[in-house]
């Protein structure tokens, strides 16, 4: 009930903004970058409001809650990335006229193969970044409302390619940015309500953090998936007609679906593999992946991956080509910064709470539900189901604008990217790969999200990255050398990810690297697309292409003055923008 | 059957762009104009100096304050108003750094584009 209250508004509102969208939809520049004219401030709130995903208003907290205080640097990799995207992307990628990460690499470097193998990098990013989402669609909604798994993802589905297939990039835009703020107030409010609710007991207990060794009140866990536990000795759990059965000490493998209440006073068992919230370690602001006592490394690792995979998102990319020119693009880049930061300061207050609160649900894996589970252990009553609601409301518009933007880029790879296309074929696009993406979330339930998003980030900063980067800043990059790089970072973080999901044994530095391969991966890639470059030899307008990009768009010298300059280029005004003749000049100015 | 389908009225010019099937080639943006070229030159050198400026600030944050954190675990112990220094070291610190940062870039790539386009070197 408190699911349908709480998710049909935020769906209508999408539908509705969706079709207002639909007005003026000619082009595949309306479709796929709302016709270029989206202001910086509604441009940057639009891009939070997509890049806010479940990822943000779920996961983080229940990171926290089940890894450590060291969780919180995930959000601060999440908005360097957009210092990145200022400072090096935003403006001169605008500036290129492209309208997706595809058609950048063509343009820049004149390759259509290279096109292509950016169009299906786009696709395995999408993949690894929507799946999650729908996931934590379904998941989110089984928790809350009882319904099954299915229908979260479905609904999700429809709603997202509804409103795309009707107003495209418009409609997105006007969706993200209503959904940025609605989400920042569900975020921000129950989180001082929290505060204020819970009492100086546990606001004392959240600071001075004690391993999770015995349940303080009856708490009944629901194991979706199944989980091997280590009872301690004295462990009880409550049979379901009400007495209280001791269980046998030692390993437990609980199957899923199980349901186990434990009544208060209990010692809790341990999840096998996984430290207690809480324990040793716990309190420290450092990540240490896999507990293996390197956190300095696993945190710099996190914040290179989070960072440098930020700029080369193909949806966050593509809503920089949104902006009317690249000034406009940079300010955008610069105002969602500021709008991030807003929200980044609250996920640890969910976190440092869930750990005294709802420290359980790690025992079953659902550490991602402790935000929504929160407002049900602080108040039973009907402003606690109020709250719940309105999280619930805020994590599905979080998953809705993630997939918008998501759903949108995969049919712009499809249709624009892959094989040519216009506007009906970029409609159908978007049906087929929602379509598709709900069949691969089905039995998705039991994946972990955050790996699969870990994976995005660093596939995106190991391929889309260096390419951006490189393509932007060095004239000598040839397409030879693109190709090169893009394969290399794409193979060698994802065949990190491959190895590690087959659970090698090793430990120490090298695990780290391998769960997190992008210290090494995207070094990899930038060495590669030098190294074959300076083999090759760049076509003879790349310099004239990059500085083009550098070249903004306010200067005095249109075409009154430009008659004015003296040139020594001959008469007619065509020949001075022959080739021969821009290779001359840049070839003099850029050494 | 009944033909009577709406029918878009254009031009018999756009009639023929339409029909026509839409030209899919190797695409490149506009061209540098030769006049421009100093101009696009100069801004590169200069956006690329602040450029690496301020990356090179991002990173001393990012890099810096976990190494800070890691040798100084005395910061766990040290509380404001009951928070362990250490966890606001990780939410009061980089966020507000990082928006002072954007700001300060973006004043500083704007000016030089303004300084170019009223004096084209």
């Amino acid at each position: 009930m408190i699911a349908a209250f709480a998710v049909a508004p935020v769906v209508l509102v999408t539908l509705l903004i969706g079709l207002r969208g639909v007005a003026a939809m000619r082009t595949t520049s309306d479709f796929l970058v709302a016709s270029r004219r989206v202001s910086p401030l509604l441009n940057s709130a639009a891009v939070s409001g997509e890049y806010l995903s479940a990822a943000s208003f779920l996961g983080v907290a229940g990171l926290v809650v089940k890894d450590g205080v060291g969780s919180l640097w995930y959000p601060v990799g999440f908005t360097a990335g957009y210092i990145a995207m200022l400072t090096l992307v935003a403006a001169p990628m605008r500036r290129s006229g492209a309208l997706t990460v595809p058609d950048f690499a063509e343009a820049r470097l004149a390759s259509p193969s290279l096109r292509r193998l950016a169009a299906v990098v786009v696709l395995v990013i999408s993949g690894l970044y929507l799946v999650p989402q729908f996931r934590t669609a379904g998941l989110v909604l089984s928790v809350v409302g009882g319904t099954p798994y299915w229908v979260g993802v479905v609904l999700a589905g429809v709603a997202v390619s509804a409103t795309l297939a009707l107003g495209g990039m418009r409609a997105a835009t006007y969706v993200q940015a209503f959904q940025f703020v609605f989400k920042l107030l569900l975020f921000i409010i129950p989180a001082i309500w929290l505060l204020l609710e819970v009492g100086p007991t546990v606001r004392e207990q959240a600071v001075h953090p004690v391993e999770f060794t015995e349940f303080e009140r009856d708490t009944s866990v629901v194991f979706r998936v199944g989980a091997t536990l280590d009872v301690p000795p004295g462990a009880a759990e409550i049979a379901p007609d009400g007495t209280r059965t001791a269980l046998p000490p030692g390993e437990w493998q609980v199957p899923a679906g199980r349901t186990v209440v434990f009544p208060e006073g209990s010692p809790a068992p341990e999840l096998r593999g996984e430290t207690a919230p809480g324990a040793a370690g716990w309190e420290r602001p450092l990540l240490d992946l896999r507990h293996e006592g390197y956190p300095l490394l696993s945190t710099w690792a996190v914040l290179i991956a989070t960072m440098l995979g930020t700029m080369g998102l193909p949806h966050v990319i593509m809503r920089f080509h949104t902006s009317p020119d690249g000034r406009a693009a940079r300010r955008t880049a610069a105002f969602t910064v500021a709008l991030l930061s807003v929200f980044y300061l609250f996920p640890g207050i969910y976190g440092a709470l869930g750990r005294v609160l709802v420290p359980h649900l790690y025992l079953s894996g659902a550490t991602d539900s402790a935000v929504v589970a929160l407002p049900a252990q602080v108040d039973t009553g009907a402003t606690g189901t109020l709250f719940t609601g309105l999280l619930t409301a805020g994590a599905f518009a979080a998953f809705l604008a993630t997939s918008l933007g998501l759903v949108l880029v995969v049919s712009g790879a499809i249709s624009h990217d892959l094989v040519p296309g216009g506007l009906r074929q970029l409609r159908v696009a978007v049906v087929v790969a929602a379509a598709v993406v709900v069949l691969l979330a089905l039995p998705a339930a039991r994946l972990d999200a955050g790996t699969l998003v870990t994976w995005g980030f660093t596939v995106a900063a190991s391929t889309f990255c260096p390419l951006l980067v490189l393509g932007i800043w060095w004239p000598r990059l040839t397409a030879t050398g693109a190709i090169a790089g893009v394969t290399n970072g794409l193979l060698g973080s994802s065949g990190a990810f491959l190895v590690s999901l087959l659970d090698p044994p090793v430990d120490g530095w090298l695990a780290v690297l391998l769960v997190q391969p992008a210290p090494w991966s995207v070094p990899l890639a930038f060495v590669t697309m030098v190294g074959v470059s300076l083999f090759g030899r760049p076509p003879p307008w790349s310099t004239a292409a990059m500085l083009r990009l550098h070249l903004h768009e306010n200067r005095s010298s249109l075409i009154a003055d430009r008659a004015a300059v003296a040139r020594d280029l001959g008469h007619s005004s065509w020949s001075a923008r022959r080739s021969s003749a821009v290779r001359r000049i840049t070839r003099r100015l850029v050494r | 059957m009944t033909t009577n389908r709406r029918v878009a009225v254009m031009s018999p010019q756009t009639r023929l762009a339409h029909a026509r099937r839409r030209h899919r080639g190797r695409w490149r943006p506009a061209t540098l104009d030769p006049v421009d070229a100093p101009t696009a030159a100069a801004l590169y050198h200069r956006q690329r100096a602040r450029a690496i400026a301020s990356l090179g600030l991002l990173f001393a944050l990012l890099l810096g304050l976990p190494l800070l954190l890691s040798v100084l675990p005395s910061l766990d112990d040290v509380r404001l108003l009951g928070v362990p220094a250490s966890w606001l070291a990780l939410v009061v610190v980089p966020f507000p750094a990082m928006v002072l940062l954007a700001f300060r870039h973006l004043r500083r790539a704007e000016h030089v584009e303004d300084a170019s386009g009223e004096d084209p070197a």
